[in-house]
């Protein structure tokens, strides 16, 4: 068990954190804006997909993580013309833009690839020591380049939302997009912008998740722009919460990897696969119901 | 500095296919309150709308010459950001910055600090704008539209939400300003504030202007005259009569006695705290009281919508046994009409229509098509709800007539009723004209004189006295005086605010 309390361990939580908190802090700058994102998982998958196609072809994993935030801030402004301003409902386009993605990078996979299933293997940034030891894991995640990235956008969100104009402009947009309008502000450009700020920090997970892998697979966002929203409920619509929520299910997660590891020939082993959902919905059904949304979430400035 | 004249000339402004104003003509100068009064539906809102560019002007000129400084308009719903703190509303759309976009409260509440100074308009800046009071609210967006660098100033129904104190002090408030050079202007339905507070008076009807003139400081001595003058302006002939309650029967028996009602809030506060009172058949009596100290629960719990009440409700000398089913309700409901205050929320369905608002709550009671028909109107008749177009959606009609379909759908149905017994009536006439009022209040009478008990909770004392028998105030959730309706606005105001001496 001393497995379980090792830098291992912290190495690994903190690894699979990353996609997760950056979706999660995603959805806080859409939401807060006031537009409903359900289409995070979309653009995880793009953002990933993305940054493993043209670091392949390119054989530069940073302008691999540029073009990925660049289809990022796409996809998620794609959303915004949809919602705010064709009225499409956002639950909707959501599920359009996740269909969209999958549909997309598969069909890509088959054009580039010529695979069903994966990528060819990427290069991706190496940055640290080498060695199995649980320091040197540590060490490699910290100096990825697209951790630096994400943890600069979790540290940020909170303060730019606070105590800039614009953060306050978003929130306001957020809570009561007539009275927004109302002074003179454009709740369509104050939302579109906002949603490409969401729409950059989600890709930075989908890229943080294929360079981990160092190539992409079908499919590989497995549902984590959906528990990254859950973290979003949960957290109250705040970065902060959202992240350290994030961070707990790296923590579950990890602790399931290696708990799986020790039962694996027995019965248990998939019950123990379990435990990072299992723990989301126990905190959903627990949380204080809608506390903290954003009053104008999916709400427009006028008819 | 002086505020701008702004020349409105010709305008007219349309929604879709139905002209919300045909031909308008004001100017507005600095230096005096200008009021602006007319009929729910004239057009007095659209006027201010359409001289700051909100509504879709098709026709006229709006010319703004000397002066410095913008146009701030103060809507009748308030455009605050329920979660932001006062500071923050204050700010929002004309940030103070520093560096990088950041904001700079810090000299936003200095400028605030200062402008609080000189104009006297007092908000608490670091409460959330949720938890200040409706009058506080409203200062808070005078201020805004000062702190924008506004030298014209133009309201629409700011006293609908007032107690009449804080209204007293909003003319005070807006006297100053207009003496120090801004622009004025207000809408709104109350004739005394005209008279006492207005240099200057537009009154439109049916969406035009029909008078627009100064009010010389000799006409203010004799306020029934000018009173009259207007009134026959804004009705386009004859002022409506007078409503005075019927006469009560020395030996009529107590219909309603409502004893130590209890309601503690989600919040663990006691919205109701031990409120008894009683009703006599055939008597109207008044519940006059600051806004948010237990009407609005009152009224919920007579008509049986708050399970969590406690105390007794005996009508008839029978105690009212608690809803549990819609069964109850239903017969509660034969017993009791009960307006509520909220038209918008509790009233009606705006995206239905007319005629399916006037029948809403009778499925099942009403014999067949037709005679549904001849019951929508028939009430439209009685109550002259205009349009008279049962088909029409009930979203597209006046605030008045909109009060008509909710008061006149009440009474109809309950003094159809076999065992008609009480009618409660939070708000009846809020933000509605002098005719539609008229009305309103003139079924009121009727139903007291066949016999019903009357219960009328208004924020209108002018009403309150016209209507009522007696008068009880209400403060913190219990009755705290019983007046006649001849005590004056001075000692009900204190009443209201819970003072020992009333």
């Amino acid at each position: 068990m001393s497995s379980i309390f090792s830098l291992t361990m912290l190495a690994e939580s903190i690894r699979i954190a990353v996609p997760y908190a950056c979706a999660a802090i995603g959805g806080v700058w859409a939401e807060r804006a006031g537009v409903i994102q359900i289409g995070l998982e979309g653009i995880l998958l793009t953002g990933a997909f993305t940054a493993v196609s043209v670091t392949h072809a390119t054989h530069s994993p940073t302008l691999g993580l540029v073009a990925a935030i660049g289809a990022g801030i796409a996809l998620s402004l794609g959303h915004g013309q949809l919602t705010e301003r064709a009225r499409v409902h956002a639950v909707i386009s959501g599920i359009a833009l996740n269909l969209l993605a999958l549909a997309a990078t598969r069909m890509g996979l088959r054009a580039l690839y010529d695979s069903a299933s994966n990528s060819p293997g990427i290069e991706a940034y190496r940055f640290g020591p080498t060695g199995a030891t649980g320091g040197a894991m540590l060490l490699r995640v910290l100096a990825d380049p697209v951790f630096f990235c994400a943890l600069a956008a979790v540290a940020a969100t909170p303060f730019v939302l606070r105590n800039t104009r614009f953060g306050l402009r978003v929130r306001a947009a957020g809570e009561n997009p007539v009275a927004t309008a109302s002074v003179g502000i454009s709740v369509t450009r104050v939302r579109l912008s906002a949603l490409a700020v969401s729409g950059a920090i989600c890709a930075l997970g989908g890229a943080h998740l294929a360079y981990d892998q160092q190539r992409f697979e079908s499919g590989m966002s497995a549902g984590r722009g959906f528990i990254a929203l859950a973290a979003v409920v949960v957290s109250g619509w705040r970065a902060g919460r959202a992240a350290l929520a994030c961070l707990a299910f790296g923590v579950l997660e990890a602790l399931q990897i290696t708990l799986q590891d020790e039962v694996r020939k027995t019965a248990v082993g998939d019950l123990i696969q379990t435990l990072p959902y299992v723990a989301t919905l126990l905190v959903l059904a627990l949380a204080p119901r809608r506390a903290g949304a954003p009053e104008g979430l999916g709400k427009h400035a006028a008819e | 500095m002086r505020g701008p004249v702004m020349k409105i000339e010709d305008i007219a402004v349309r929604y879709g296919d139905c002209w919300s104003i045909r031909s308008a003509t004001i100017t507005l100068e600095p230096g005096v309150i200008h009021a602006i009064l007319g009929e729910n539906g004239a057009g007095k809102s659209t006027l201010l709308k359409a001289a700051v560019g909100f509504a879709p002007r098709v026709a006229g000129t709006v010319r703004i010459e000397g002066g410095a400084g913008a146009i701030g308009m103060v809507h009748q719903h308030f455009m605050l950001v329920s979660a932001f703190t006062a500071l923050e509303n204050l700010v929002l759309g004309n940030e103070p910055t520093g560096s990088f976009g950041r904001l700079d409260l810090a000299k936003a509440r200095r400028e605030a600090e200062a402008l609080m100074e000189k104009t006297g308009l007092r908000v608490n800046l670091d409460a959330r704008t949720s938890e200040l009071a409706v009058g506080e609210r409203q200062r808070l967006e005078i201020l805004r539209v000062l702190y924008r660098g506004a030298r014209a100033i133009l309201l629409d129904e700011p006293t609908a939400v007032l107690s009449p104190l804080e209204a007293e002090e909003l003319y005070t408030t807006l006297g100053v300003l207009a003496e120090g050079g801004a622009t004025i202007a207000v809408v709104t339905h109350r004739m005394d504030e005209v008279i006492r507070f207005a240099g200057h008076v537009t009154i439109m009807r049916r969406g035009r202007t029909v008078l627009s003139r100064p009010i010389a400081a000799e006409e203010r001595s004799d306020p029934k005259r000018l009173e009259d003058v207007l009134t026959r302006a804004i009705m386009g002939g004859e002022p409506p009569p007078e409503t005075s309650p019927p006469a009560l029967a020395q030996d009529a028996k107590v219909a309603l006695s409502i004893e130590d009602l209890v309601l503690v809030d989600a919040g663990g506060k006691r919205v109701l705290d031990g409120l008894s009172l009683t009703v006599k058949k055939g008597e109207i009596v008044g519940i006059a009281g600051i806004e948010g100290n237990g009407q609005r629960e009152l009224v919920r719990a007579a008509a049986g919508l708050e399970p969590g009440v406690a105390g007794s409700i005996v009508l008839d000398g029978a105690r009212l046994p608690a809803v549990r089913s819609t069964e109850d309700l239903r017969k509660r409901r034969r017993a009791i009409a009960v307006v509520h205050e909220d038209r918008h929320a509790d009233g009606l369905m705006l995206d239905a229509s007319v005629g399916d608002n006037l029948v809403l709550g009778e499925l099942g009671e009403i014999d067949g098509p037709g005679a549904e028909a001849a019951l929508i109107t028939r009430r439209i008749e009685r109550f002259g709800v205009y349009p008279p177009e049962p088909a029409r959606r009930a979203g597209e009609l006046s605030g008045g007539n909109q009060q008509k379909v909710v008061v006149g759908r009440a009474l109809d149905r309950i003094e159809a009723s076999p065992e008609r017994a009480l009618v409660v009536l939070g708000q009846p006439t809020r933000g509605v004209d002098v005719g539609a009022a008229s009305t309103i209040h003139g079924a009121i009478v009727k139903a007291a004189e066949k016999g019903l008990a009357v219960l009328v909770v208004s924020a209108d004392l002018g009403e309150l006295r016209r209507l009522s028998h007696r008068i009880l105030v209400i403060h913190r959730g219990r009755i705290v005086a019983e007046l006649p309706p001849t005590t004056s606005d001075d000692v009900i105001g204190r009443a209201m605010l819970g003072m020992e001496d009333a």
